[in-house]
């Protein structure tokens, strides 16, 4: 088939269609390379550890042990927990001050703003050692709250940033018309400005909730009590033993990744718009 | 006039609202803003800005968590000439090196993707896939591929160039190179989706008509698609770069502890290992402070790029 046209100067159908095939093959290869860790975590967590060393069979029993080895339904309850609590902080935190920002022109105001939106450039490890410090003066490293506040925090001025940029587009009418109403202006932000912002509610909760989720520093740090410790602390700590099972890490790898992938596939389309923001105005 | 000015928000900019915002409900307004932004300011106050005005303070004191004593800024001109932070900025301006492939690999991939061929949706997801899942996670992968009894050296072996064995992550000349592919690999998702969302915002009656016009494959990427992807490719270079610095915590944590040696030991590592494995807690908030200032710098570059865009 290669053969058979000799080449033109135009493009014609055919050469097109060899393009075409040639592109197809390279995003075979591609998706092959992208599945790579999936595959990999799926087929090593069928093995038992001497399957492993070996080369072949499969083995249920590395699934069978994996509670025992990684208290694996605690952990992903303590991440649900952590994420829950940080991401309905983050919300109410930065839909307020959104709102503030956009539509309450206060004093200062926009300064604020700007320092607010900057805070979003510091990196964790700049701040790292005396935010440390301060939660474990508190006694905050023992119990969810410390982190919780840290990630909290950490997400917060992305997500004024997201949503002072929402409530610009509400009309000023719009609030005007609530207030002569008699709504006032929680009843304004809550009744009217927050409907129109719902995209930007979904886009902060799936861009923090992967983010938190697939956190290791904040984690292995602020949740120092080991019954308290989430999944992908977890994971690690586990990783850190020497003798841990291969298998049995591939599968708590795994069971680790769905629920960030599960959001993920769900959501896809609200993770673009969020990562694309600063440049999509 | 009179009635309804009182409910005007005073950007509307006739002088009788101007004036007008001295009444009542503008008070009331301008109160409620300032409410509505104080845990915010807390929040961000206290867990950010706080720390940084105290790491100023600590990175001239030696501490050690519990106590703290005054040096002052002459431990800055100590940190200048501690051989282990040279060589942790070394490894990082290393790891930059890994910033061209995270670009250009994802580019090819979107381009590839907006081609439309069959089943493009299909492979789209599963280019993103990795993006959802952890760091801890991709690390641990990457760990199991590169090991001395692993993946890479047994395919090594199938393609016949069985005693060409590699051990990437033992040796301290090439762990850094095993760090930057798993590195290159976690950024491809986030880069191919940035780049995506660009190449969908491309006017394709340009090339097309640049097609009809005899223009081929490459002039068309390089004259139309390349100069309208300018500022997506900007944005995913300074989110690659800031990446490099300040998102690698995870993937050193588990594939080489920053060993064998300082060999895979960034400034965000030393940061980690200076407090919580030698309790320096001083000097470890000092190396904080030098990233962050690295970090600041390629920022502002990205604002002053985004700013020379929109004028």
């Amino acid at each position: 088939m290669l053969t058979a046209s000799p080449p033109t100067r135009l493009r014609s159908p055919r050469r097109r269609r060899v393009t075409r095939g040639v592109i197809f093959i390279a995003m075979v290869v591609m998706a092959i390379v992208m599945l790579y860790p999936f595959a990999v975590m799926l087929f090593t967590s069928f093995k038992t550890e001497n399957q492993y060393l070996a080369g072949h069979g499969t083995s249920t029993q590395s699934w069978h042990q994996l509670a025992s080895s990684l208290p694996i339904f605690q952990q992903l309850l303590n991440s649900t927990i952590v994420c829950s609590a940080s991401i309905a902080i983050i919300l109410v935190v930065g839909v307020m001050a959104g709102f503030s920002f956009a539509k309450l022109q206060f004093r200062f105001a926009n300064l604020i703003f700007l320092a607010m939106v900057s805070a979003m450039m510091v990196p964790l490890q700049a701040i790292l050692i005396p935010e440390y410090v301060n939660v474990a003066r508190f006694g905050l490293t023992n119990g969810y709250l410390g982190a919780v506040l840290v990630y909290a925090a950490l997400g917060t001025p992305f997500s004024i940033f997201l949503f002072t940029t929402y409530f610009r587009r509400v009309p000023d009418e719009l609030i005007e018309a609530g207030i002569v109403d008699g709504l006032g202006y929680w009843g304004v932000l809550w009744r009217l400005a927050l409907p129109m912002a719902l995209p930007a509610i979904a886009t902060v909760t799936v861009l923090q909730f992967i983010q938190i989720w697939d956190d290791l520093l904040v984690g292995l740090l602020f949740l120092q009590n080991p019954a308290e410790r989430p999944i992908t602390v977890g994971l690690a700590a586990l990783a850190a033993g020497r003798t841990t099972s291969i298998p049995q890490l591939m599968a708590g790898s795994l069971v680790s990744a769905l629920p960030a992938m599960l959001v993920y596939l769900g959501f896809q389309r609200f993770l673009v718009r969020g990562l694309t923001l600063g440049i999509d105005r | 006039m009179s009635t309804s000015s009182t409910v005007t928000v005073p950007n509307a900019t006739p002088r009788a609202t101007r004036r007008a915002s001295t009444s009542l409900l503008t008070k009331r307004r301008r109160r409620v803003g300032v409410v509505l932004t104080i845990p915010a300011f807390v929040l961000v106050g206290l867990l950010i800005v706080w720390p940084i005005l105290q790491a100023v303070y600590y990175s001239m004191t030696y501490w050690d968590g519990l106590t703290t004593q005054w040096i002052g800024p002459s431990t800055w001109w100590q940190a200048l000439h501690n051989p282990t932070m040279w060589r942790a900025l070394e490894n990082n301006a290393l790891l930059l090196l890994a910033v061209p492939f995270a670009l250009a690999i994802p580019l090819a991939v979107a381009v590839m993707l907006h081609q439309r061929v069959a089943g493009w949706k299909v492979f789209r997801s599963i280019y993103f896939l990795p993006t959802a899942i952890s760091w801890v996670v991709i690390g641990l992968v990457a760990e199991h591929f590169f090991a001395y009894s692993g993946t890479l050296n047994s395919l090594l072996g199938d393609v016949g160039i069985s005693n060409a064995h590699t051990d990437l992550l033992g040796s301290e000349s090439t762990a850094l190179i095993a760090l930057g592919i798993t590195f290159i690999f976690s950024m491809i998702g986030t880069n191919t989706m940035l780049f995506l969302t660009g190449l969908a915002t491309l006017d394709t009656s340009l090339e097309e008509a640049a097609r009809i016009d005899g223009a081929s494959a490459w002039q068309i990427f390089r004259y139309i698609t390349l100069p309208h992807l300018s500022r997506f490719i900007q944005l995913a270079f300074v989110m690659t770069i800031i990446s490099a610095f300040s998102a690698l915590f995870s993937l050193i944590f588990v594939m080489t502890g920053g060993g064998p040696g300082y060999a895979t030991t960034t400034m965000e590592f030393l940061v980690y290992q200076t407090g919580f494995n030698q309790s320096q807690f001083g000097t470890a908030a000092l190396y904080g402070l030098i990233l962050f200032l690295i970090t600041a710098v390629v920022g502002i570059i990205q604002l002053r790029l985004i700013g020379a865009n929109d004028s």
